[in-house]
């Protein structure tokens, strides 16, 4: 509440005469003026100001370049949430109407985003700041009214806007009603069809970022010009289009009855709208109204449940999670729990049971590319091995022993049988000349076919048939590469591949698309969840906030001054 | 005397498709030994071989779904893990039948060992018995492994 001024200090000048002092439901004192019916925060001192500052909504403060104005001021002017509450004060003091129509110009200063909350005057205490403001969101052409463009706004309330004239009401002038009637129908029927599946998605998706293109292009202009809101053009009384808030006392006199505010606030101080209303009834009646909004609102992207399963799997896969793992490990894992994509399915079985699916689907997946695969020799990393490290002055019972503690000689795939003759095969061969070792290394080089061993061959792309050979690790390193590189260099190049066909590219981009409207589909139901939460929390604020106002006004009542009843009796008397 | 036979070059390896499993089987391993080694104290004494039932439990759960509900494993895997006591082939034997679905260890179904030749606490279907009753058996202190639950 920075913007409001301070309670003003003890010793301060007495008001000039026709002010009153009073303190506003949010603590703060204010002045009010009954001849003249206006309220100001700033103390007035001789001269009473020409501009009274309407006491209710506390706003943000005013922008620098707008000195003398006052907090309404700043009311951002193309969206017409900002002039809403002020429009029952424009019944109120006919002659305020002028002065708030003079600042609106300058107004234009402010953002076109900011401005005030339009529930203001439905929340008179103290943390009305934390709630969301309203902004435009949906805009939809109204058919066979050009100009007149339907505003959906973030608290899903709306408004017709003319985009030539820049004029916009919260009711519908009466032409530009039968054409939101018969928007309403087709969105109505555009609906239905949708329930029965029969829109694509694409669809609607391009009509929304299109819609949205256009709302923001359309912020940008409204913010260079000037708008006009008038909230008092000839209107229809149909309930179902009206504005709740704005009707209900409209062209009702200021002094209509109401005890509670009679007893601790003037009248008809600006601020006392939501007041005379009755909280209740606000609350009621938004309510009322979001309900109605929530039944029109089209649902996000459809979320269904074969696509929370998918998600869930989505998850399971990019977490690289092994199928081989038991559940109660999985729930160890955190990263499990900082997806929002865990909370697509709702409960633990659903999930246990989408694991296990998943499991299997992927055992599944893993058994083939299992069996694709070409099987590691268990040869190979064994002659590697003995590559290393044989030696004509080890016998293999002392080879074995020297080494039983390295994986290739515990490997159990490979027999013993087989590990003792291929050493003593290959400590035999260690003992021969060079030259016939090179010799037999380029016979093998020479035995392997072209789709195997060519120009495009490495030394780490050998074949296996290469590789299982005794002949191939009985020359040393050194030698050998230089021989194996020498080979290849003069191979041909291999014959034709093929690579990846046109339909598996297809496949994976399909998938790949599907995937995106998932995730874009499980957004769209968190940022709904939100908005749910959000708007409990702000009742529940609300709620709290009256009970404590009530506890603030029995306290008042209970309180007995120094003089016991008498202060009480004299103040009856004098009401009497 | 017979030449002394070592099972030394003669051991076969475990069948296709045992690595995979093999992290999980050792974690359930080194949680057994923790169970055997845990000290007693402060705990009644049928309390003591709780844990290790119920380890045993998870663990034969385990293969069982990999085999039956995942089919994860081959027949030989799933053969191998039985004979070297990975799993317990009683207690799987059991939950194959109607209504011994989630049977939490074969001591609790013995009515043999009952004075009334009744099944254990765990065995009686929540809705059977009082409300918030909380049950913990004494055989390996299951709350409760009735199918219907």
């Amino acid at each position: 509440m920075a913007s409001l001024p301070e309670r003003p200090p003890v010793g301060l000048p007495p008001l000039p005469p026709g002010w009153t002092e009073h303190k506003a439901p949010t603590g703060h004192m204010y002045y009010y003026n009954a001849e003249i019916k206006k309220s100001t925060y700033v103390r007035p001192i001789a001269e009473p100001q020409s501009f009274p500052e309407p006491v209710a909504p506390p706003t943000p403060p005013p922008p620098p370049s707008y000195g003398t104005a006052a907090p309404n001021a700043n009311f951002d002017l193309f969206n017409p949430f900002a002039a809403k509450p002020a429009a029952p004060d424009y019944n109120a003091h006919p002659e305020l109407l002028n002065a708030q129509a003079h600042y609106e110009g300058p107004s234009r200063g402010h953002s076109g985003r900011g401005g005030f909350d339009a529930r203001g005057e439905r929340r008179p205490f103290q943390n009305r700041r934390r709630d969301p403001q309203d902004r435009p969101k949906h805009r939809h052409d109204i058919p066979d009214c050009t100009p007149w463009v339907l505003v959906q706004t973030k608290l899903k309330r709306r408004f017709v806007w003319n985009k030539d004239t820049n004029e916009s009401f919260w009711k519908f002038p009466a032409h530009v009603m039968k054409g939101v009637v018969e928007f309403d129908r087709q969105q109505r029927e555009k609906r239905e069809r949708r329930e029965r599946g029969e829109t694509s998605d694409d669809e609607a998706a391009a009509a929304m970022a299109e819609m949205e293109a256009e709302l923001a292009d359309e912020e940008a202009q409204a913010q260079a010009q000037v708008v006009e809101v008038d909230g008092d053009v000839g209107m229809e009384n149909d309930e179902e289009y009206e504005e709740v808030e704005v009707t209900d006392d409209e062209g009702q006199p200021e002094e209509h009855p109401s005890k509670r505010q009679r007893t601790e606030e003037p009248q008809d101080a600006p601020d006392d709208q939501g007041m005379e209303l009755g909280e209740d009834d606000i609350a009621w009646q938004l309510a009322a109204m979001e309900g109605e909004y929530d039944e029109d609102e089209e649902e996000g992207l459809p979320l269904t449940e074969e696509d929370c399963k998918a998600l869930f799997k989505e998850l399971m896969d990019d977490l690289r999670l092994s199928p081989f793992t038991p559940w109660d490990k999985i729930l160890e894992d955190d990263r499990l729990y900082e997806d929002d994509r865990y909370k697509a399915l709702t409960n633990m079985k659903a999930r246990k049971e989408c694991f296990s699916e998943w499991a299997r689907e992927r055992v599944q997946i893993l058994k083939e590319l299992k069996a694709n695969q070409q099987k590691l020799d268990p040869r190979i990393p064994y002659l590697s091995f003995l590559h290393g490290l044989a030696t004509p002055k080890l016998y293999w019972p002392e080879f074995k022993r020297k080494y039983k503690k390295e994986p290739e000689m515990k490997d159990m795939k490979l027999p013993d049988k087989d590990k003792e003759r291929l050493y003593r095969d290959h400590v035999k061969r260690l003992g021969m000349k060079s030259s016939e070792l090179r010799s037999d290394l380029s016979a093998l080089l020479k035995s392997q076919p072209l789709a195997s061993l060519n120009r495009s061959t490495t030394l780490g792309t050998l074949p296996p048939s290469v590789l299982v050979d005794l002949r191939f690790i009985s020359l040393p390193a050194s030698t050998r590469d230089s021989i194996i590189e020498d080979f290849v260099s003069r191979l041909p190049p291999a014959p034709e591949g093929t690579g990846p066909s046109a339909e598996e590219e297809a496949e994976t981009r399909k998938n790949r698309a599907e995937r995106e409207r998932r995730e874009r589909a499980l957004a769209d139901r968190e940022r709904k969840v939100h908005e749910d939460k959000r708007r409990q929390e702000r009742d529940l604020a609300y709620g709290k906030g009256r009970l404590r106002e009530e506890e603030m006004e029995i306290e008042r009542a209970m309180k007995v001054g120094k003089d016991g009843l008498r202060g009480q009796l004299s103040g009856y008397d004098g009401g009497e | 005397m017979p030449p002394v036979r070592t099972q030394g070059g003669k051991k076969k390896p475990p069948p296709e498709g045992f690595e995979d499993i093999e992290d999980t089987l050792l974690e359930f391993q080194t949680r057994m030994r923790d169970a055997e080694k845990a000290p007693h104290e402060g705990k009644k004494k049928y309390e003591t071989t709780w844990p290790i039932f119920q380890i045993v439990h998870q663990r034969s759960r385990y293969i069982y779904d990999l085999y039956y509900t995942k089919e994860a494993i081959s027949k030989p895997l799933y053969d191998y893990l039985l004979k070297n006591k990975y799993a317990d082939a009683m207690l799987i034997a059991k939950w194959k039948k109607t209504g011994y679905e989630k049977l939490c260890c074969v001591r609790c179904i013995q009515t043999q060992e009952t004075n009334f030749r009744s099944t254990c606490i765990c065995r009686v279907p929540k809705k059977q018995l009082k409300e918030s009753e909380e049950i913990e058996c004494v055989n390996c202190g299951c709350r409760g492994c009735s199918s219907g639950d």
